[in-house]
């Protein structure tokens, strides 16, 4: 039985929804193509797993249970809302549990082998969740209400159908970038000696705003070019004013048409030191040989070894820095730090578009260079949406 | 205002993090449990059934470690307690993290393992709502992979809900707290005078938007989302944008509610302004005086020691004695959905019999209906409990702002 809106439901929150009936169609058929491959019988995205949720209804909160066999799905949405893609969705309060159960039932789920998206880090989303995004008491109460039906993981069956954007959704990435460097543009603006650095950022985030992003926040490091324990700051650093001599890395991210975005140029407040020259130099070599390589049938693991294969000489590293760009939390995710050996055999397709940013660093990894943003892999090779000149920013 | 690099403040002290631990330790003791146990909690982008939900799913380990992401063992014998984190490093009052590896279930079971949890009872907070925490969240914030590998490796311990257990420990803030709070509502209404000097027939709601939130970022504020309603009144609810709207302009004669927040060492602070572009109508400002007396009158019986029965009564009866129609609405401030919560929807019924404290911190804005049940406002602001009664942390006027 559907769930009607409960009485004195908050106030509905509208966002961005514009994604066309046929994006929806062509999501919602390849993630049914892809549950039937893996033998589900339906999938479900339950409460917690939100990125795939809004990928899947494009509602601001919602649960769904999307059949295999074609089948309408029903989803289940607070605070009235709805839009053009679920135009009659279930409508709950606070209470999530009980309608995702019911709504297994309605659909014969009973002894179905369910797939669930979100219960763990996935190929290619949810990729910094290792244990997933799954709220536990929810999905416990389901299982106990269809104690009959299996419940495993399915996170890849949404996931690996976001890897692959359309023509819809690279049109938004595009202006997205061009939101993330306008970002960028004013950081370089605006970063002098003596400027606060909490206003500064203050600054750039609303400059994103303007350009009407959703709130994603810029990332910046701000220290000493000499100093590397500079930690990043996802909100207005407080306590400081930038000086001569400072060197800001930055991350800086924007949504357009839900899609997210990074550029990344490192700005300086000086000149670059002659010993940072040879790793800015080794880092645009490393970047246009990884890009010539993009294209689709290249798998992750070649693009590792050759970035990382790079570096060895005059005491300079490299390692490739690259992650997905879409609803968030996209992936293969490669950095410094980890990289990800489950993707080494995963190949590159048209319609990927990653944020590439490869390292060169010092071996003592404390000096450090990276620059890029997005790139998208077409059908003969890939295309840089982030079209900058290379290197630091000098300001003097 | 000071500017952000003039702020002085550094962070929480040590004996602030003490006195919180040791309020934890407290309450899980006389409820008889061995530890309190925050496990890996989901984030807020994927589990967010509203804004102060989402800001809420960590707050537990946010209050804790002062660490965005972790899980916290706290043995409740006075044992220091064990945080894992995927955070490369602790910080000033946790110098320590266990790192996460392979999963988080695994590492919190081992950590629970190395605190001799094994046969324990184990108070879980965030598993499911609270009254003084989660409280929007029915079935708690609790990652579920991870913490069914816990729940599978240790088969002989007992776990048990304890949200209430750091819940109510949150519920009553410390004079660091309020002083953050306070510059955190000294924000919000800065913020809320930029809108009021922006706000004309003709500006674009998104730039506007965007204006409010860059003043508040540009005095220290962490972004917290501000809620953004516009329209006619004759048109029904008001929409409600939490991000800058898109081919959307101020008209005249539009109704403009918020709820302003700014968030100052981690804590939301909160400031709310109706505004209406013309003239106000007569007929509305009754309820436009009710609500003003209400507010001041709750201010009053915001007392220590009193159940919310009587308040709660006082206030929803409040507009009745006048000929019209009143609701209380009112929650904690805090780390994220602190309560207890009192909207139209809930009424606030299962909180009747919970009391008032000293140092407790509530966002107050009250709704005053007109008789005709036509119009409706709300205005309302941040306020501490004091023995006199409550105390606005920033000195604003009720009211409906006017700009013609």
């Amino acid at each position: 039985m559907p769930w009607r809106t409960p009485p004195g439901a908050g106030a509905t929150v509208h966002i961005w929804n514009g994604y066309s009936p046929a994006e929806r169609d062509r999501r919602w058929n390849a993630v049914r193509e892809n549950a039937r491959r893996a033998g589900f019988d339906c999938v479900l995205v339950p409460l917690g797993d939100g990125i795939d949720a809004r990928y899947m209804t494009q509602l601001r909160c919602s649960a769904m249970v999307l059949p295999s066999d074609g089948r309408a799905p029903i989803v289940i949405a607070d605070r009235r809302s709805s839009n053009a893609w679920i135009p009659d969705p279930w409508q709950t309060g606070r209470e999530w549990a009980e309608p995702m159960g019911e709504a297994l039932l309605d659909l014969g789920m009973e002894r179905a082998r369910v797939g669930v998206s979100g219960l763990s880090g996935g190929t290619v989303t949810h990729c910094h969740s290792i244990d997933g995004v799954v709220n536990h008491t929810a999905l416990a109460q389901v299982m106990a209400k269809v104690p009959n039906a299996s419940f495993d993981d399915a996170t890849d069956v949404i996931g690996l159908v976001r890897y692959v954007k359309s023509e819809e959704e690279i049109s938004f990435i595009r202006e997205s970038t061009q939101v993330a460097s306008a970002g960028l543009d004013e950081l370089i603006r605006l970063a002098r000696p003596g400027v606060d650095a909490g206003v500064l950022y203050a600054d750039v985030l609303a400059h994103i705003l303007e350009l009407r992003s959703e709130y994603t926040p810029p990332i910046l490091t701000i220290g000493s070019i000499h100093d590397h324990t500079a930690e990043g700051c996802c909100n207005p650093p407080i306590g400081r004013r930038l000086q001569q001599g400072d060197l800001i890395i930055n991350e800086i991210s924007a949504i357009r048409g839900a899609q997210t975005t990074q550029v990344s140029q490192p700005i300086l407040l000086g000149s670059v030191p002659e010993t940072w020259q040879d790793i800015i130099a080794l880092q645009r070599e490393v970047y246009e040989a990884g890009w010539s390589m993009i294209k689709p049938g290249t798998t992750f693991g070649a693009l590792c070894d050759l970035v990382n294969g790079l570096g060895g000489e005059h005491g300079i590293e490299t390692a490739l820095q690259l992650a997905g760009c879409g609803y968030g939390d996209d992936g293969p995710l490669y950095s410094a730090e980890t990289r990800s050996d489950r993707t080494r055999d995963l190949a590159m397709a048209a319609g990927n578009v990653f944020t590439f940013q490869p390292i060169a660093m010092a071996r003592d990894r404390k000096t450090q260079f990276s620059w890029g943003g997005p790139v998208l892999v077409t059908d003969i090779g890939c295309e840089p949406l982030f079209k900058r000149e290379h290197g630091m920013v000098e300001i003097n | 205002m000071e500017a952000p690099a003039d702020i002085g403040w550094r962070g929480y002290s040590l004996a602030e993090r003490d006195w919180r631990w040791n309020r934890v330790r407290d309450h899980a003791a006389r409820t008889g449990l061995d530890c309190v146990f925050v496990p890996l909690c989901v984030d807020g982008r994927n589990l967010h059934l509203s804004l102060e939900q989402a800001r809420g799913t960590r707050s537990d380990c946010r209050y804790l470690t002062g660490l965005d992401n972790a899980a916290v063992i706290l043995p409740t014998d006075g044992a220091q307690p064990i945080v894992i984190s995927d955070q490369n490093s602790g910080n000033d009052w946790v110098r320590e993290v266990r790192p996460v590896e392979n999963s988080w279930g695994a590492s919190m079971a081992r950590a629970l393992i190395d605190a001799g949890m094994e046969r324990a009872r184990i108070g879980v907070s965030g598993i499911r709502r609270g009254f003084y925490t989660h409280g929007r969240a029915f079935h708690g914030v609790i990652n579920h992979t991870s913490y069914a590998e816990v729940l599978r490796r240790l088969p002989n311990a007992r776990f048990e809900n304890a949200t209430e257990v750091v819940g109510h420990a949150r519920y009553v803030k410390s004079a660091e707290q309020i002083a953050c709070l306070q510059r955190g509502a000294a924000i919000a209404a800065a913020g809320i005078e930029k809108m009021i000097e922006l706000a004309r027939p003709g500006m674009d709601e998104g730039l506007l938007y965007a204006n409010v939130m860059r003043r508040m970022l540009s005095l220290g504020s962490e972004y917290y989302p501000m809620a953004f309603y516009s329209g006619l009144h004759a048109a029904g609810r008001l929409p409600r944008f939490e991000d800058p709207a898109e081919g959307r302009t101020l008209q005249p004669n539009y109704r403009i509610a918020n709820e302003v927040d700014a968030v100052f060492g981690g804590l939301i602070a909160q400031e709310q302004q109706p505004i209406f572009l013309g003239v106000i109508p007569d007929a509305w400002k009754p309820a436009i005086d009710l609500q003003r007396d209400m507010y001041y009158a709750a201010l009053e019986q915001l007392i220590p020691g009193r159940p919310f029965a009587d308040f709660m009564d006082t206030i929803n009866g409040f507009g009745e004695k006048h000929g019209m129609k009143s609701q209380l609405l009112m929650h904690g401030r805090g780390y994220g959905d602190d309560g207890p919560l009192f909207t139209p929807q809930n009424r606030g019924a299962r909180n009747r019999d919970l009391l008032i404290e000293k140092d407790c911190v509530f966002i107050v804005k009250p709704i005053a209906h007109s008789a005709d049940g036509s119009f409706d406002t709300s205005w309302g602001g941040c306020v501490r409990v004091t023995e006199k009664g409550g105390e606005p942390l920033v000195k604003r006027t009720p009211g409906m702002v006017e700009i013609m």
